[in-house]
């Protein structure tokens, strides 16, 4: 994917619909190209990404400054990474409200960041409606629309997006566990998974791995159109 | 152009004076408009502290203090003089002034006097709005409400609201909006001007290592006060007509 250091901001306007699974599979996709990203988990004080990655994400409450120094102080002041910033709906708009007063964007392209926004459009109008504004808002270099059949989505089936397909429940069950390591199991660590939860999970992996993998050159035809 | 003194002052202690002095020095720096100022807090003077380059600590009942203050206002070749008025010398200064003919100066346009006149939400320092009233001939009145406290000026009860808000028929009023206290401390601890704390500079000029949201807070509350301050005629005229080469 990116060559150049990138924030990876994963948002939503609703709850419960697959922002973390999707901050995990960033994070491992980047393992994974060997980079040394650096996570950060805004659902305080719960922290389920954290509990993924124990030793390279930190817990921020965005609601206040301290939180808020957190995070745009340690990319900034550590701009040679990858940062994947996990966002729950609650802090949906005050992050991006509080990126955009302190000029954080500005901060983040001259230290050398590129921005991408994955937002996943949840099944309803206004999940549309709001993945738009935060487009708009936003001057990210890539802005993502993920659409998880896990929860449905308003976003056009045809239209560029991310695609997460639905897994069954007990592996979800199963990989959502803090000791599955998503990264692992692409390695060939099957992490107790039956023959045939493996060949969906790897199905399911290889699209969604492809799909972020893709970005860089979705990224390049972006600025082709421009 | 008339060189311009601005008092800043109110009887009342604690409602943000001090404050108010920085963000105009600062609004005038970011404006390249020159200044000096002077800091009526003998003897340590708080205000000296951010701005030591261009702030006198002075007596002001003191005659030769005055005389620094009023004898020099053409000489000293700087198109603005900012007074930070101690905590209950505000009243006093007034009278002082209109003994000495320093108002009368004024009325006769000899130079442009301002008085800003902070305010908080207590009725005491809303009072003060009336005692002073008859010395604001001649003066362009600024009344800065002060919302350190995230508090209303009770607006909610009409008659208190009208009078003491229209008590003084001209005058000016702005708003100062609330500074993060984490921010506010933090310029506090590095006793550095707002604009070197957004600039991320030390006081020595050196390069400082302040917090990057700390710095967009700061920013941000000095571009709301740059909104409220562009609604003030006297100052925009300073701004105009006063630029010094730029810092």
């Amino acid at each position: 994917m990116a060559a150049r250091p990138t924030l990876h901001i994963i948002a939503s306007d609703a709850n419960r619909n697959g922002k973390t699974l999707l901050a995990r599979l960033v994070a491992d996709y980047l393992l994974l190209d060997k980079r040394d990203p650096f996570l950060f988990d805004t659902d305080a004080p719960e922290g389920p990404l954290r509990q993924s990655f124990p030793g390279r994400t930190t817990l921020a409450d965005f609601e206040t400054i301290p939180g808020q120094m957190k995070v745009f102080d340690t990319i900034l002041a550590s701009p040679g990474r990858d940062y994947v910033v996990d966002l729950p709906q609650r802090h949906l708009q005050p992050f991006f409200t509080a990126a955009s007063d302190l000029n954080f964007w500005d901060a983040a392209k001259t230290a050398g960041f590129r921005i991408f926004v994955f937002f996943i459009v949840d099944r309803t109008a206004a999940s549309l409606r709001a993945a738009q504004e935060i487009a708009e808002a936003a001057p990210a270099d890539l802005f993502i629309a993920v659409r998880n059949d896990h929860v449905g989505s308003s976003w056009p089936a045809k239209a560029a997006s991310l695609h997460l397909s639905a897994l069954p429940r007990h592996i979800s069950v199963a990989i959502s566990d803090k000791r599955f390591s998503l990264s692992q199991f692409v390695l060939g660590d099957e992490q107790n998974l039956s023959v045939d939860d493996v060949a969906i999970l790897n199905r399911f992996l290889v699209e969604v791995l492809d799909g972020i993998n893709g970005l860089d050159v979705e990224l390049s035809l972006e600025r082709f159109k421009r | 152009m008339k060189p311009t003194l601005i008092l800043v002052g109110a009887d009342k202690g604690g409602v943000g004076k001090t404050t108010m002095s920085r963000s105009l020095l600062d609004f005038f720096a970011r404006k390249n408009v020159l200044t000096r100022a002077f800091d009526t807090e003998n003897p340590r003077g708080s205000l000296h502290r951010f701005y030591s380059a261009n702030t006198e600590v002075i007596d002001l009942g003191n005659v030769a203090h005055q005389m620094k203050v009023l004898d020099t206002m053409e000489s000293a070749n700087v198109p603005v003089t900012v007074v930070d008025l101690k905590a209950g010398n505000l009243s006093f200064s007034l009278d002082l002034f209109e003994r000495i003919g320093v108002l009368e100066a004024a009325r006769n346009n000899v130079f442009n006097l301002g008085l800003v006149h902070v305010v908080g939400p207590s009725i005491a320092s809303l009072d003060e709005i009336g005692e002073i009233a008859k010395y604001l001939n001649g003066v362009q009145y600024v009344l800065a409400r002060n919302a350190i406290n995230e508090t209303n000026f009770f607006e909610w009860d009409e008659v208190t609201h009208r009078k003491y808000f229209s008590a003084i028929p001209k005058a000016q009023e702005i708003n100062i909006p609330k500074l993060n206290e984490m921010a506010y401390e933090q310029v506090d601890l590095a006793g550095v001007t707002f604009k070197d704390f957004i600039d991320n500079r030390s006081a020595d000029g050196s390069a400082a290592k302040f917090s990057f949201v700390l710095r967009g807070y700061v920013r941000k509350w000095c571009n709301e006060i740059d909104a409220e301050y562009a609604r003030v005629p006297l100052l925009q005229e300073i701004v105009a007509g006063g630029r010094g080469p730029a810092r």
